[in-house]
């Protein structure tokens, strides 16, 4: 089966600055591609690639094996031409037009009947939820209905690929939630071929088939969002990735042994040749008390967050911050001391590069 | 005129505006409080200002011989010259006008925001100068390059050498039309820009995906985000032709082409008060249902609040080969429109006449003495003990103005902002924004109407210094009010209460707070109604008497005396201040600006 989007060597530079770099990823037909990372690491410039807006500079995208654009030829296939629709993070909703004129307009420029276009629109309302908001102007209706009528209207000429960029980020925290399972929803009942840009890791790992971690134009990672999460290949990957986030700490070797401080963590053989490597330790890994036989610190208590039934620790220990998992509800007073332990082995190990080692 | 004022204002000077004349309403203060005898007393000079005289021209008109003027001036064998053929000429120079400034100024915003066109910020520069030269700038520049033998005297340069100039080009609405063009082409522009510029990138990149072509995309998406301030710049300049003076009075009165202000200028010069002041209230009139009507179009419709996209970001499209060719057509339009006719006006100020522009250059029109053979021994401009006077008296009146205004505008607008929501605020607002419906020729025949006799124990005030003043400011009100507003912007009230709260006292939060954050904002505001009041001719043309001669009147007056030299050395000293006033205002916008980048 031929990959419905397949980016081979794609990269787009402006001027000496490589926005993105070097980027080879292929997903099946009906994948759901999260492209995540921090703000201007290159994403949004990707996705705007993906939808014709922007040419590549070099390498190649293919849709469904057909090249649409190419840093040789340009843009092979116009914006319109792709069979893709782009849900835009403003919306971009046209302000002069109805809600079911927003809808519609495109259609009647793919040249659509009008029966066709009526039954359409009407299916898309209906899809979205939105029926009654459908002679509204968009100035009249709220953030959340206008981002239904943004996704109605790219859905609308039913496309194969859907681009989403940040599409929930102007929506406040519930609404947000909202939303992601009325996409999934909708991402399903189209069939389409979802690419979903964001800088939430925590939209990324559950709406994704497929992650792309991004940093700097490159891709960090790329896989099904568990494989990023067990097994991250980076430092960046591991701490990006995962709530609450993972601790890094930097270990020396020492007589065979892996020393964090004084503190003995590892055998020296887990960071192969390495002189010096950091530690991954989720923070369930790192309780707050004492257990006999296992690494512990001292460290000074910072701040406590409840967690589902349990609470979430960050503590200073030599000026670095550690997060840390405490059973039940836990409080201590700011500079207080407290013990943490180590209860698992480090779930992996990086060169000081930021590379996995081993395995 | 209750509601509707604020609509244009909410088109003209920003959507804060809205809230501003508009508020929610809060509980209401009561009138006796201490807090609220500042904003009484500024309600009750702005009523002075600007109501007073409205409803005195109003009642004069309203006496036995002003029925009298009314019934001539509309239903008698005098009424084709009198109201007809002038309200037919004004209503075609409206529409041309509307339509050339629409087409050329949208030209340009259009190459400017939305295309690749090269040094874009230049021409964006440039296209928003012409603005600043009065509009007889052009007109006599007009004069002197397409002036032909028709009415005697010396001849345009074309004529001079060998061209026939035919009547039509040379006199009447056809240059009439065109002089005015290229003066408001540029406010036009700037608000057919602004409306571009605030199209986001999104909307047109939305349409691009869903497959629309360019010419679709424009035609389907931008065209229709923008007619809004396509209405506001055709109402706009089409109230500005209507009330036009200048050009009217230089190109089409020789050939007794009358506009309503041509008219109205006429039948008071000639005595016949009543019928100017029926004629000024129809002027008001016409020019006030278009603005209404231009607003009615626009508030009709109930979807055209723009959803800026992401980061303000406007998409510019590739011009391909034309780059160059457009590039060149915008720079040969701000050419035409602005130096050339600074350029032909410097130069017919020394030449000896208008056939050799650039030889036989001679400073007699500047500084050459009189009972020569030149000029029928008139003497040099600077050698006119007049024309020194009047340099004083138009700087004294415009640097008055431009104090006045700022003055007043700071204490109208934090009386609205602080009285939001109460009736007063509303009054206030709306008022002080009236006289942007009112023609300011026939703004100053209001002042005529009321000021002209004593009132009560007052001497009169007509003909003084105090008059031009008090007019000129009544009039930029609307101006004043909103850079009033600006400068306070610039200052939120969280800034004044965090000043409060360390302890420092009214005195030091004004010293140390307020003033150096609103002083430059002051300055640049008060050196655009400088510029403003320099360029002036239709106010001043009422209400100017040899006691208080200014500038622009001189001018006019020897261009209609037929000294065209001299009058264009005037307006190149006229010119001299307007730029130089501006580019001052520019750097200290800019300045202040920067500083708030910052």
């Amino acid at each position: 089966m031929t990959d419905a989007i397949r980016l081979s060597h794609l990269s787009k530079r402006f001027g000496d600055f490589a926005a993105v770099d070097d980027i080879n990823i292929a997903v099946p037909k009906g994948a759901f591609l999260v492209l995540v990372g921090p703000s201007g690491c290159g994403k949004s410039t990707l996705l705007r690639m993906l939808a014709g807006l922007e040419t590549p500079s070099e390498g190649e995208i293919v849709f469904g094996g057909r090249v649409v654009s190419s840093g040789q030829a340009g843009l092979v296939a116009d914006p319109s031409d792709r069979d893709a629709g782009l849900v835009f993070q403003s919306y971009a909703l046209w302000p002069h037009m109805s809600v079911a004129g927003n809808i519609e307009w495109p259609l009647k420029v793919a040249k659509w009947s009008r029966a066709d276009r009526q039954a359409r629109v009407a299916e898309v309302l209906q899809l979205l939820g939105i029926e009654e908001l459908s002679q509204r102007y968009p100035a009249e209706i709220s953030g959340g209905q206008q981002q239904r009528v943004a996704i109605a209207r790219t859905i609308g000429p039913k496309p194969g690929i859907l681009l989403f960029d940040e599409p929930l980020s102007n929506l406040d925290a519930k609404l947000r939630i909202e939303m992601r399972s009325e996409l999934m929803r909708i991402h399903r009942a189209t069939s389409a071929t979802s690419v979903y840009v964001t800088h939430d890791q925590v939209e990324a790992m559950t709406m994704a088939s497929h992650v792309a971690v991004l940093n700097k134009g490159k891709v960090e990672q790329f896989g099904p969002p568990i494989d990023l999460l067990e097994k991250p290949l980076t430092t960046f990957v591991a701490t990006f990735l995962g709530t609450p986030p993972a601790n890094l700490l930097t270990v020396t070797r020492q007589a065979g042994e892996l020393r964090f401080g004084n503190l003995v963590l590892a055998a020296a053989a887990q960071a192969g040749q390495h002189e010096k490597a950091q530690l991954l330790y989720r923070a369930h890994d790192i309780l707050v008390g004492e257990q006999k036989g296992k690494p512990v610190i001292s460290a000074i208590f910072d701040e406590a967050a409840p967690i589902a039934g349990r609470t979430m620790v960050t503590a200073l220990f030599e000026g670095k911050r550690i997060t840390a998992m405490a059973d039940g509800y836990f409080r201590a007073q700011p500079g207080e001391r407290i013990p943490l332990t180590f209860i698992e082995p480090p779930s992996a190990v990086f060169a000081m590069s930021g590379e996995r080692i081993g395995e | 005129m209750t509601a509707k004022p604020v609509r244009l204002a909410h088109r003209l000077f920003g959507a804060s505006f809205m809230a501003f004349a508009f508020p929610l309403r809060h509980p209401r203060k009561t009138l006796l409080r201490a807090d609220t005898l500042l904003p009484v007393a500024l309600l009750g000079l702005v009523v002075l200002l600007v109501v007073a005289p409205l409803i005195k021209i109003l009642l004069t008109t309203l006496t036995p011989d002003g029925i009298d003027a009314w019934f001539s001036v509309l239903a008698s064998s005098l009424s084709l010259n009198l109201w007809w053929r002038p309200l037919g000429n004004t209503l075609l120079l409206g529409a041309g006008v509307a339509t050339g400034c629409i087409l050329v100024g949208g030209f340009l915003a259009w190459l400017v925001v939305l295309t690749d066109v090269p040094a874009r910020r230049t021409l964006w520069f440039l296209a928003a100068l012409p603005f600043m030269i009065p509009s007889f700038a052009a007109a006599l520049a007009w004069g002197a390059l397409f002036r032909n033998s028709r009415l005697g005297g010396s001849v345009g340069f074309f004529e001079a050498n060998g061209y026939v100039i035919p009547d039509w080009l040379a006199w009447g609405l056809v240059p009439t039309l065109i002089v005015l063009i290229a003066h408001y082409y540029s406010l036009a522009f700037t608000i057919i820009s602004a409306a571009l510029s605030s199209v986001g990138a999104d909307l047109v990149e939305a349409a691009q995906v869903a497959g629309a072509r360019r010419s679709r995309i424009f035609f389907g998406i931008i065209l229709p985000v923008v007619t809004p301030a396509l209405i506001a710049a055709a109402s706009l300049t089409f109230a500005g032709a209507v009330s036009n003076f200048a050009a009217p009075a230089l190109l089409g009165l020789p050939v007794r082409l009358q506009t309503l202000s041509t008219r109205l200028f006429g039948m008071i010069e000639t005595g016949q008060t009543e019928r100017g002041f029926v004629i000024a209230l129809l002027l008001i009139a016409v020019s006030a249902a278009f603005l209404w009507f231009g607003e009615r179009l626009v508030t009709g419709r109930r979807n055209f609040v723009t959803i800026t996209g992401k980061g303000g970001r406007t998409k510019r499209f590739p011009l391909g080969k034309w780059r160059w060719p457009l590039f060149c057509l915008a720079v040969v339009v701000s050419l035409v429109t602005t130096f050339i006719p600074a350029l032909v006006l410097l130069a017919s100020s020394f030449a000896t006449q208008n056939g050799a522009l650039f030889s036989n250059w001679t400073a007699h029109f500047w500084t050459g003495e009189g009972g020569t053979e030149m000029a029928q021994g008139q003497a040099g401009i600077f050698r006119n003990p007049v024309l020194i006077e009047a340099l004083w008296t138009t700087l004294k009146l415009a640097l008055s103005v431009a104090a006045v205004t700022m003055i007043l505008g700071l204490a109208l607008a934090h009386a609205i902002a602080r009285n939001k929501g109460t009736l007063l605020a509303t009054l206030l607002a709306q008022i002080s924004f009236m006289p942007v419906f009112i023609p300011s020729i026939a703004f100053a025949a209001a002042y005529i109407a009321l000021f002209g006799g004593p009132i009560g124990p007052l001497p009169p005030l007509y003909g003084t210094f105090a008059l031009l003043v008090i007019a000129a400011s009544a009039h930029l009100l609307p101006y004043a009010v909103q850079s009033g507003r600006s400068v306070l912007g610039q200052i939120s009230a969280d800034i004044e209460e965090s000043a409060k709260l360390t302890g420092a006292g009214v005195l030091r939060r004004m010293g140390v707070i307020i003033l150096p954050l609103a002083i430059r904002g002051l300055f640049a505001g008060a050196l655009l109604a400088f510029v403003k009041i320099v360029r002036d001719l239709s106010l001043v043309v009422l209400l100017f008497t040899s006691t208080s001669p200014v500038l622009s009147m001189m001018a006019y007056r020897y261009a209609s005396e037929g000294f065209l030299q001299f009058a264009n050395a005037i307006t190149v000293v006229i010119l001299a201040v307007c730029l130089v006033a501006t580019m001052l205002a520019r750097r200290l916008e800019n300045r202040v600006q920067k500083w708030k980048e910052s």
